[in-house]
C-alpha cells in the first residue's frame, strides 16, 4: 500500500487555487430571526442586549438586534432537509443521514472518507447581519491540500476560501475554513 | 463555580485600553446536554459532538465540542470586554489542536497584544486560547476589535 492513500489525494493537491464554486450560491436555510440567535446565545451563556434586545441595539447603531459575529456560518448553512427528500434511509443507531449540510464544501476530485471536522477557521467580518437578513455562501476556492496521517486516521487537511453575502449582495465576511477529511484507523473501528 | 454573569460594559474606550489586559477569563463545563443543546443552536449536527460512540469510532477519545461552539466562547470572551460599542472584525488563529471532549471545562483565556489607530478607529488585538485539563485546546489565535475613542482628534 505504502503511500496509495496520499497519491489518491494528488487530483485535487493539482486543483489547489481551483474555485469549484461554478458560479453557484448556496442559501442559508432561513432569515435570521430573533429566535434563531437567542438559541445561538444559549449553550454560551451569551448574555450581550447586542443579541437579543432591540433598543439597545438601535442604541448602538443597528437596526434591529444582531447575530454575533460567529454565527455566520450557522445561517448560511443551507437546510438539514428539503421537501421530497429521504435522508433518513438506516435504522442502525449511528446511522447518518444519507446527506449532510455541515460537511463543509465536498469536491468530485476528492477521494471517499468517512470522517471529517473542521480544524482550522479565519474570518474578516465586514458588516453586521441583523434580524430579518437571510445570508448565503458565495464561492469556493481550495486554497490548501495537505495529506496527512494523524491520530485519528488517513486523509487530508483542506483549506476553503469563501465568502458570506446577505440578500443585498453585499459581503458580510470572507472566511476560510480547513476540514480534515479522513478514515479512521482500523483500530478505531 | 465561578458567576459566569456578564457585566455588561456598555463602552470601552480605546483610552482605557492596556496593552497586557486580561480579559475575564470564562469557564465552559462540556456536558452532553450542552454538547446536544449546541448542536441544536448552530446545525452542527456532526454525531462526534453528541455521540460518544459514534465519536470513539471516528478516532476521538469521546464526543467534543465543536467548532462554531468554540468560536462562540471567542467572541463572548472578547465581547465581554470591548462592550456594546465594540465591533469585531477579524478572527484568525483559531486551530483546534487537541479534542474538547465531553466531562472537561474548556476555559477561554484572553489579554490585549497590541492597540492602534487606524485613522480615527481605535483598533484592539486579542491574544486568545482555549484550555481544558490536557492543555491548549484551541489557537492561540487572534481576535481584532475597534472601540471606540474618548476624543477623537
Amino acid at each position: 500500500m505504502g503511500n496509495d492513500w496520499k497519491a489518491a489525494w494528488q487530483p485535487l493537491m493539482d486543483a489547489v487555487g481551483q474555485d469549484f464554486s461554478e458560479g453557484r450560491v448556496v442559501n442559508g436555510a432561513d432569515v435570521v430571526t430573533a429566535a434563531t440567535i437567542r438559541r445561538y446565545l444559549e449553550p454560551l451563556e451569551f448574555d450581550c442586549p447586542l443579541h437579543y434586545d432591540a433598543d439597545v441595539a438601535k442604541e448602538f447603531g443597528y437596526d434591529d438586534v444582531i447575530a454575533p459575529n460567529t454565527s455566520i456560518q450557522t445561517f448560511s448553512l443551507p437546510p438539514m432537509w428539503a421537501p421530497g427528500q429521504t435522508i433518513f434511509e438506516n435504522v442502525d443507531r449511528n446511522a447518518q443521514p444519507a446527506t449532510t449540510a455541515i460537511a463543509g464544501f465536498k469536491s468530485p476530485l476528492e477521494p471517499p472518507t468517512t470522517g471529517f471536522f473542521a480544524t482550522d477557521y479565519e474570518a474578516e467580518y465586514l458588516l453586521p447581519v441583523t434580524v430579518g437578513d437571510r445570508l448565503y455562501r458565495h464561492g469556493a476556492k481550495l486554497v490548501n491540500c495537505l495529506p496527512k496521517e494523524t491520530k485519528v486516521g488517513r486523509g487530508a487537511f483542506l483549506t476553503w476560501e469563501m465568502e458570506i453575502r446577505n440578500q443585498r449582495n453585499e459581503v458580510v465576511a470572507r472566511t476560510r475554513s480547513t476540514w480534515l477529511r479522513y478514515n479512521p484507523h482500523e483500530a478505531a473501528l | 463555580m465561578i458567576n459566569q454573569s456578564t457585566p455588561h460594559i456598555k463602552v470601552r474606550y480605546w483610552e482605557d485600553v492596556k496593552e497586557g489586559d486580561e480579559l475575564r477569563t470564562l469557564e465552559f463545563p462540556i456536558t452532553v446536554y450542552r454538547l446536544v443543546m449546541a448542536a441544536g443552536a448552530n446545525r452542527d449536527f456532526n454525531a462526534i459532538h453528541h455521540n460518544s460512540e459514534y465519536a470513539k469510532a471516528s478516532g476521538a477519545p469521546e464526543m467534543y465540542a465543536n467548532n462554531l461552539f468554540l468560536q462562540g466562547m471567542w467572541e463572548r470572551c472578547v465581547r465581554d470586554y470591548i462592550g456594546l460599542a465594540g465591533r469585531i472584525r477579524k478572527l484568525s488563529g483559531f486551530r483546534m489542536k487537541i479534542f474538547n471532549t465531553v466531562g472537561d471545562t474548556v476555559t477561554v483565556k484572553a489579554r490585549v497584544t497590541r492597540k492602534w489607530l487606524d485613522g480615527e478607529e481605535g483598533c484592539v488585538e486579542f491574544g486568545i486560547q482555549s484550555e481544558n485539563s490536557k492543555g491548549v485546546t484551541v489557537g492561540p489565535g487572534c481576535i481584532v476589535a475597534t472601540v471606540p475613542r474618548l476624543k477623537p482628534s
